[in-house]
């Protein structure tokens, strides 16, 4: 069954983000293209004034945030947060899975290393915990760990960015969309 | 006698199944009302609850903020001049463990209600309605009852004990 990915976070045991990778890129719709269409399908006929609503401006597009750096703290404090509370509640032993709102689902794995992995996807998707397991084991452990050349702790994804990881990645990736 | 002791071992079966817990959460991340129904999951003391009801408030704001498709939700045009919104992003709405299950329904007036059953309890949504429609009916209504404050309302303990007993029972 095909799955929408979105993204996918990597974080070690500092905390810090080690890796990042969207494939999920909204394409920005023409602002032109949209009031016809929507006008025509969405609207029931109330009678509405146009000398009003031609008045009426759409409001200017908001300065974007640093987005890539602002989410990957807020994914980490959600999933943190989130474990502790799992944790808490339901024993030592308890392991945080996913959660779902209606715009998204995230899917979390931690191996015993504190290496924590965050997988969003669309909210309809199945359970992505062994997806998320055989990117630990094939990818993470083949490319990253066995590389003779990269370090222990990956300081500002050093030694995770190499191709064989994000080739494969990409290839997995893309095999379940 | 077999009825009994059939009917013993049925709710000693249920005692870790079906609806474990429920937490209410108001609008400024207080914790106003928590029941605990089996011992499926961890006694907590109060300031535990407390800490967790704040906590979970504020990860429910930032799950709002996550959506990778805001670029699309911000792109409300208006239609025909009447500002077509969106639905506001939801936050957080199930959250699942290897040992439970929580659903959390924010009320339009951000009231949190969180259940917390096990994985395998279905009609959750169901049950939560029903959690809601007693709150209406037997908070929200009560004269003496201050909207934000901690519910201490002896019907809505009594019905709300009932209904999650009839249901805990049914499985």
């Amino acid at each position: 069954m095909p799955v929408q990915v979105y993204s996918l976070y990597i974080f070690d045991r500092h905390t810090e983000c080690i890796y990042s990778k969207q494939w999920f890129q909204p394409a920005a719709p023409a602002p032109s293209a949209l009031p016809s269409t929507a006008s025509d399908q969405h609207r029931p006929a109330n009678g509405t004034d146009p000398a009003i609503t031609a008045v009426e401006q759409p409001p200017p597009a908001k300065p974007r945030r640093n987005k890539g750096g602002d989410d990957a703290k807020l994914i980490f404090g959600t999933v943190f947060s989130l474990r502790n509370m799992v944790r808490k509640l339901g024993g030592d032993d308890d392991a945080f899975i996913s959660f779902r709102t209606a715009q998204y689902k995230l899917h979390y794995y931690e191996t015993p290393t504190n290496l924590r992995f965050a997988l969003l996807t669309e909210p309809g998707a199945l359970s992505m915990r062994n997806v998320l397991h055989q990117i630990y084991i094939n990818l993470w452990v083949e490319y990253v760990v066995k590389n003779p050349l990269s370090p222990v702790e990956h300081k500002g994804g050093e030694g995770v960015r190499n191709e064989m990881f994000e080739l494969g990645l990409d290839k997995f990736i893309r095999g379940l969309m | 006698m077999w009825s009994v002791a059939g009917g013993r071992e049925r709710v000693a079966m249920s005692e870790n199944r079906g609806i474990l817990a429920l937490i209410v959460i108001n609008k400024a991340g207080g914790l106003i009302y928590n029941r605990t129904f089996g011992d499926g999951l961890n006694q907590l003391n109060t300031n535990d609850y407390l800490v967790l009801a704040g906590t979970f408030h504020g990860v429910h704001a930032i799950t709002t903020r996550l959506s990778p498709l805001k670029q699309q939700q911000a792109a409300s045009i208006t239609a025909d001049g009447i500002p077509s919104r969106p639905d506001p992003p939801s936050g957080l709405e199930v959250l699942e463990s290897e040992n439970f299950r929580l659903q959390c329904f924010n009320t339009l007036t951000g009231t949190k209600f969180l259940l917390f059953t096990d994985n395998l309890q279905a009609n959750v949504d169901v049950a939560m309605r029903k959690v809601y429609d007693l709150y209406a009916d037997y908070v929200t209504k009560n004269p003496f009852y201050q909207l934000e404050m901690p519910i201490r309302c002896d019907t809505f303990d009594r019905k709300l004990n009932s209904y999650i007993r009839e249901i805990n029972n049914a499985r």
